[in-house]
């Protein structure tokens, strides 16, 4: 009873699961992401879907992109790594599908996971930030996801941090996740390496390579939980690039809570204590207003799945197309 | 009287001067008071508002009184947390007024004030989701999702001046440096051109005469006078505080994606000079410009009285539902006690966001209690 499942559709694979009204994942299965391909994306994510709801009574299919999706949460009208343009992706898969779909943000979908069943449980206002190689945001307001007037909301890691910074994706400069992603810190990390530093050559012989360009964040983050003060560093960078773009954040919403998960998350405290420190240091008028508290996300790679998955349970509010 | 026809009261409390107003309930201001602000203590802040009040009553009949006051007000909009200009912290403000007039009130942050009036009665009525944002001296921000406030948990959400534009730039009173208030405020008009002034540049001579020579005397309101009147170089000062109001709302539509910015405060008066150089850093800059649907961006329009006009609106909206739950008290507490124990968090956020629609309800959990005395929540 009360099944739905959750679709996590990645530049390179869409996960799926048969998630229950509490948040546990049954069933589980994925599939490669033909990024070329417009049909062949829908049809992947409707095979996968489809091998899950057999033999089950499922309610709805929760998508969870990332893009931009319209506000009736059915249209991705822009994607950064597929080849999606004004797709109406929900139609579609609820066409074959015969069952009820949501496409959401993958941000907000991680971000409604965590909100739903893990690290923001307990409150009404949350922000959330998943760190993979952009930043995604996700926000929550009264136990209401922020979508927005067009559903292109809480794109948190497109707001400006460094006037005429570095380039972006997007088509701005200066966006915090040019600076605080798994990106920035595989940047800074390699141009440290390439400019002959003694302790990026260190770093290098931790992580067991020679060539710069074969550094990845996952290398960082383990040669810094060794001890190497290079990597320990790039970390600490990152972290404060991180809690101060979050304290400017906290001035807009003013949420109980400050989540940060994704996949440089994995760094744990060597990334934390240093947001922490910045985030304290930079809310305004810090000494004469409540702080949030701030932790790290509990659902790991599954947020965005799960909260897809609830949110297909769920009437889409605020619908206008 | 009927409710829909009350009048209230509406108190903008600034740095300087107390602005106070009768108010319909369609937001016509029948009768004017200002005093200066007691700014020492807060006891004569409340005397002021108090003496106010009672000569204001002695020729209205009033239901409600509604306070705009800037600084942090908590969630509960009881309680001033903190107050830039004034000695407020912590002050109990609402509580101890209501004792000495007996009248219900409201008090609310300023610019949040001011933007309600304007959804109500200004430049962004019918907007579902409309951002405000106040320029004066400093920044204000508020931001109302279907005619709902969002003052998030501690009551303090929409303070957008503080976010940080420019790393490691001008210093603020909020303890940072390179906050957007520092950048695109009346502050920050006035500060570029006596700067300019003070670089001795010929290009300054007209602002130096209207100030009489003395770089000191410049005021914003005197750039943007000379700048109407065609003056290249105050043109230019309300060209960059455009761009960077441009620039800050940009981010914010990257986090908020409302469908209309109202641009109100002193500043605003400026109109195109100020707003077309805006909406051209917005385009520029703006994430994803191309591949999504943008906001407006309008000037507010009801000048400096909308953050009065919209406290009295507020004030009423209180009064108002304070008065329909009452009435359905007795009747509804078992049933609703009983409905809460069986609803989850979830359902319950659901169901208070259906029944949402004057921006009443209270923002944080105390203010649930508060509110739950009365029987709470008004219903879906
Ligand atoms: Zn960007
Ligand atoms: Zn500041």
């Amino acid at each position: 009873m009360g099944l739905t499942i959750g679709i996590d559709v990645g530049g390179t694979k869409i996960a799926a699961g048969l998630v229950g009204p509490d948040g546990t994942i049954g069933a589980r299965t994925h599939r490669d992401t033909p990024a070329n391909s417009v049909d062949e994306t829908a049809a992947a994510i409707c095979d996968a879907a489809a091998e899950l709801i057999a033999g089950h009574e499922v309610q709805a299919v929760g998508i969870g992109a990332a893009g931009f999706v319209s506000a009736d949460r059915s249209t991705v009208l822009f994607a950064p790594n597929l080849a999606w343009r004004d797709e109406p992706l929900g139609a579609r898969v609820a066409e074959t599908l015969k069952i009820p779909v949501v496409v959401e943000n993958d941000a907000n979908a991680a971000a409604w996971g965590e909100f739903a069943f893990g690290a923001a449980k307990d409150v009404e206002h949350m922000v959330c930030i998943t760190v993979g190689t952009g930043i995604g945001g996700g926000v929550v307001i009264d136990g209401e996801l922020l979508r927005g007037e067009h559903g292109v909301g809480a794109e948190l890691g497109h707001m400006r941090v460094v006037p005429g910074g570095h380039r972006c994706g997007c088509g701005a400069r200066g966006c915090w996740e040019q600076y605080a992603s798994g990106r920035a810190l595989v940047r800074e990390g390699r141009a440290q390496a390439e400019s002959g530093s003694l302790a990026a050559a260190q770093m290098l012989s931790v992580c067991g390579i020679t060539d710069p360009a074969e550094l990845t964040g996952p290398m960082i983050t383990e040669a810094a939980a060794a001890g190497d003060p290079c990597a320990v560093e790039l970390l600490d960078d990152l972290g404060r690039w991180l809690g101060e773009g979050l304290a400017s954040i906290v001035t807009l919403f003013d949420p109980s809570v400050v989540v940060i998960g994704g996949g440089v998350s994995a760094a744990k405290e060597l990334l934390l204590k240093s947001a922490q420190v910045a985030f304290e240091r930079n809310l305004p008028a810090k000494a004469n207003r409540p702080h949030p508290s701030f932790g790290l996300a509990e659902l790991g790679n599954d947020a965005g799945l799960i909260g897809a998955a609830d949110l297909a349970r769920r009437p889409v509010t605020a619908a206008r197309a | 009287m009927a409710l829909t026809q009350a009048l209230t009261i509406g108190i903008d409390i600034g740095g300087t001067k107390v602005a106070a107003g009768v108010v319909d309930p369609e937001g016509n201001i029948l009768d004017r008071l200002r005093r200066d602000t007691p700014t020492k203590d807060p006891k004569e802040t409340e005397d002021a508002i108090a003496e106010i009040v009672r000569d204001l009553e002695s020729r209205h009949d009033v239901i409600a009184v509604g306070i705009g006051a800037a600084g942090f007000v908590d969630g509960t909009r009881s309680s001033v947390l903190f107050a830039p200009h004034l000695a407020w912290r912590h002050e109990p403000l609402r509580d101890a007024v209501e004792r000495r007039l007996g009248l219900p009130v409201v008090v609310e942050n300023d610019a949040n004030a001011a933007a309600w009036s304007e959804w109500r009665f200004g430049g962004g009525q019918g907007e579902s989701h409309l951002v405000c944002v106040t320029l004066g001296t400093g920044i204000g921000g508020a931001i109302l999702n279907d005619g709902s406030l969002q003052r998030g948990k501690f009551g303090i959400a929409g303070e957008f001046g503080h976010m940080q534009v420019v790393p490691g730039g001008h210093r603020c009173e909020c303890g940072n440096r390179g906050c957007w208030e520092q950048y695109a405020s009346g502050n920050a008009l006035t500060r570029e051109a006596r700067e300019l002034a003070l670089s001795g540049s010929p290009v300054a001579h007209n602002l130096l005469r209207a100030a009489e020579g003395d770089p000191r005397q410049i005021n914003g309101p005197m750039v943007t006078e000379l700048a109407k009147d065609g003056d290249p170089v105050a043109v230019e000062l309300l060209e960059d505080v455009g761009r960077w109001l441009g620039i800050g709302l940009a981010n914010l539509a990257a986090a908020l994606d409302p469908g209309t910015f109202v641009i109100g405060g002193g500043v605003s008066d400026a109109g195109e000079l100020l707003l077309a150089p805006a909406r051209e850093a917005f385009k520029r800059t703006l994430t994803g410009r191309g591949f999504r649907p943008e906001a407006r961006i309008v000037r507010a329009v009801l000048g400096p009285e909308a953050g009065m006009v919209g406290a009295a609106d507020l004030a009423r909206e209180e009064a108002t539902w304070l008065r329909r739950v009452r009435v359905k008290t007795t009747a509804v507490t078992a049933k609703t006690a009983a409905a809460r124990n069986r609803t989850t968090r979830l359902e319950r956020a659901a169901r208070k966001s259906a029944g949402r629609r004057t921006g009443m309800r209270a923002a944080t959990p105390e203010a649930d209690l508060h509110h739950a005395d009365l029987n709470g929540e008004p219903e879906a």
